[in-house]
């Protein structure tokens, strides 16, 4: 009785701690995903990768606002765009050093970032999405009728300059840029998941389940906005500075609604709001629309489809939904093992366990 | 002074539209808690309806406010039943944020599919009525706008009766007013749904016809209206519909002021950054009630 109650509860103590990622597969995973442009060499290949890495990117900070924080930010690929003009203009006029244009991109979007922030701490729900919303088309419209050639209009800013990677061969090149694209991204998910799991991060949640609670108990809404707001675009920025880099090109094709609707896609499939899920659904999506590469006006249609079927079925993504699935697999082995010891005051006393755990998860989403 | 007079004038007539766009949209949102982003296709579907009546069988824009208005009619109900039914009363969800996202999901296949049918080019559709009509000395205004207000004005004034006193518009009303107490009477609240968004569909798509003439269509045809719905939308506050018409008219014409004085480039900058203020001052809208009053 008393190793089955133990197991219980170290099982609950499990569930309702943080979640801890399984260190094994996460450097399983980097092994893999670093060894990609040493086994697959094939160009297309790793820019496709290359590309998927900057959306992780993106979509880690967005995720950032829209899922953990609950705030409705739909203007982040503006600012991912003010982010990438930012380096470009820097790195084109003064010949900065692109690793320093690539911070003032991560700035300026921050600064952008208050521009359309401040506004919102006032705002919750519809009215946030409706505004970040507007910001962002109203940007992507001042940037297509720019004539005075800062922006370089419709057609963007091209030419700009190289990360410092002069004297190398053209495959070693895009290795390097894949691999520094690579580190991005670990930087990123290191800093969110610190940021989620720090007090401030239980405090964004608590503020996205129950503001009135949350702010009765000293959470400032308005400081924990500010700090998303700003750090959620500083990354964005950062990402936006990076294609600015890699591609040469920066043009207001990036914004949108085409595009926002494949971010927005890769974030709910994957699952918003979860650490994992920006991650995977990056993945998947780019996977899913490389397949279609074939059909190019078919590719949207999909998925839109993929997206419209996601948030009816599945609306937490998959990510939390495999989680759960993974769970009960892990609880139903756990009382096998029990029925295996043959103690029927076990297997009696898991059942509770499974309920408590699930009241658990009830509240925490 | 005729130039401020026809800014005017051009303000008013695009308050109209404004005001016909966004009717729908905050009706939709009074009544489902849906920021429907689905609303910028109806307005891309009115118009390739007008464009297939024209280029298939020569009829003129008319015809195509009818026809258009059907087809939307049905597409409301269809969307209604897809993408936002499904989402209604689920626990654990916020619905209004789920609702947002599966509509957006229907406009981007909606948009891409016309873009897979018709092609990105644009499409022509002549107006209404050709020619200027020559208000004073100096300020003229086409035909075609003039017809463009007046329909507009009509279907706001059609919607206000059908609203306040009919047995189904007076069910519209009262589900947006009170969900339970409607639910209560008896009103089928599911019917008032399809019918709330296949009426809103239906004006959009009325305002797509008439646009269809002045712009062009096209698979984009949509997004610019639906920008300037939500800022329209901002501005009165969602749910009010008085508050909604005043808003387009003050847009309206705030735009063709800006556009006069400074230029069209400002007229959207300038504009966003109104709301902005706006919103600084009062966070739901000048009309709108706060939410939690609302919920």
């Amino acid at each position: 009785m008393a190793a089955g109650s133990d197991d219980a509860r170290s099982a609950l103590v499990r569930e309702m701690g943080w979640r801890r990622p399984n260190l094994f597969a996460v450097a399983g995973v980097l092994i893999l995903a670093a060894m990609l442009p040493l086994v697959w060499r094939n160009d297309y290949v790793i820019d496709v990768a290359l590309t998927a890495l900057i959306w992780m990117i993106l979509n880690q900070s967005w995720n950032l606002q829209l899922g953990i924080g609950g705030i409705w930010n739909f203007g982040q690929l503006a600012l991912f765009a003010i982010g990438g003009y930012g380096a470009a203009l820097v790195s084109l006029h003064w010949g900065s050093p692109p690793w320093l244009a690539m911070i003032v991109g991560g700035l300026a979007a921050a600064a952008a970032s208050a521009v359309v922030g401040i506004p919102v701490l006032r705002l919750r729900g519809i009215y946030a999405s409706l505004l970040t919303f507007s910001f962002g088309e109203v940007v992507r419209l001042l940037v297509i009728s720019d004539e005075s050639g800062l922006t370089g209009g419709s057609f963007g800013l091209s030419g700009v300059p190289d990360l410092a990677f002069g004297g190398l061969s053209p495959d070693a090149r895009q290795r390097a840029y894949y691999w520094v694209a690579l580190a991005l991204v670990v930087v990123t998910a290191v800093v969110v998941h610190a940021f989620i799991q720090s007090p401030l991060g239980t405090a964004l949640k608590a503020l996205r389940d129950a503001p009135g609670y949350a702010a009765s108990r000293g959470v400032s809404p308005l400081k924990m906005q500010v700090i998303t707001f700003g750090m959620s675009a500083f990354i964005a920025g950062i990402a936006g500075g990076f294609y600015a880099h890699y591609f040469g090109v920066i043009a207001p094709s990036v914004m949108g609604l085409g595009p926002m609707s494949l971010f927005v896609a890769m974030l709910v499939v994957g699952g918003l709001g979860t650490f994992a899920g920006p991650l995977v659904g990056t993945a998947l999506i780019m996977v899913i629309s490389e397949y279609l590469r074939d059909y190019d006006e078919m590719r949207l249609i999909i998925v839109g489809v993929i997206l419209l079927v996601t948030i009816v079925l599945a609306p937490r993504g998959l990510v939390p939904l495999l989680q759960d699935a993974w769970r009960r697999l892990q609880r139903w082995m756990a009382e096998d093992e029990a029925g295996d010891r043959g103690g029927p005051e076990e297997a009696a006393s898991d059942p509770p366990t499974a309920s408590g755990a699930g009241a658990q998860e009830e509240v925490t989403r | 002074m005729a130039a401020l007079i026809q800014a005017i004038v051009s303000g008013l007539v695009t308050g109209s539209i404004y005001a016909l766009m966004t009717v729908g949209m905050t009706l939709i949102y009074g009544t489902l808690r849906t920021l429907n982003m689905a609303h910028g296709s109806m307005v891309m579907i009115g118009g390739y309806v007008s464009w297939m009546l024209f280029a298939g069988f020569g009829w003129g824009p008319l015809v195509g406010l009818v026809a258009a208005s059907m087809v939307a009619f049905a597409f409301g109900i269809v969307i209604q039943q897809i993408a936002v039914r499904p989402l209604i009363g689920r626990t654990g969800f916020d619905f209004e944020m789920t609702a947002f996202i599966s509509t957006f999901a229907v406009t981007i296949v909606l948009s891409n599919v016309a873009l897979q049918i018709y092609g990105a080019r644009n499409k022509a559709v002549p107006p209404v009525i050709r020619g200027r009509f020559h208000l004073i000395e100096g300020v003229s205004v086409s035909w075609h706008s003039m017809v463009m207000a007046a329909v507009a004005i009509t279907m706001l004034v059609g919607l206000g009766v059908f609203l306040s006193k009919t047995r189904y518009g007076l069910a519209i009303s009262a589900v947006a007013q009170e969900l339970d107490a409607a639910r209560l009477m008896g009103i089928p609240v599911g019917r008032v749904y399809n019918l709330t968004m296949a009426v809103s569909s239906a004006l959009a798509a009325v305002a797509g016809v008439l646009l269809a003439s002045v712009f062009f269509v096209s698979p984009v045809a949509g997004d610019l209206p639906l920008l300037k719905a939500l800022i329209v939308a901002i501005f009165g506050g969602l749910g009010s519909i008085r508050g909604t018409i005043l808003a387009a008219y003050v847009i309206g014409l705030l735009e063709s002021l800006i556009s006069l004085y400074f230029g069209v480039k400002w007229s959207l900058p300038t504009l966003f950054f109104v709301i902005m203020l706006v919103m600084l001052v009062r966070p739901t809208g000048l009309f709108g009630r706060p939410q939690e009053a609302r919920l």
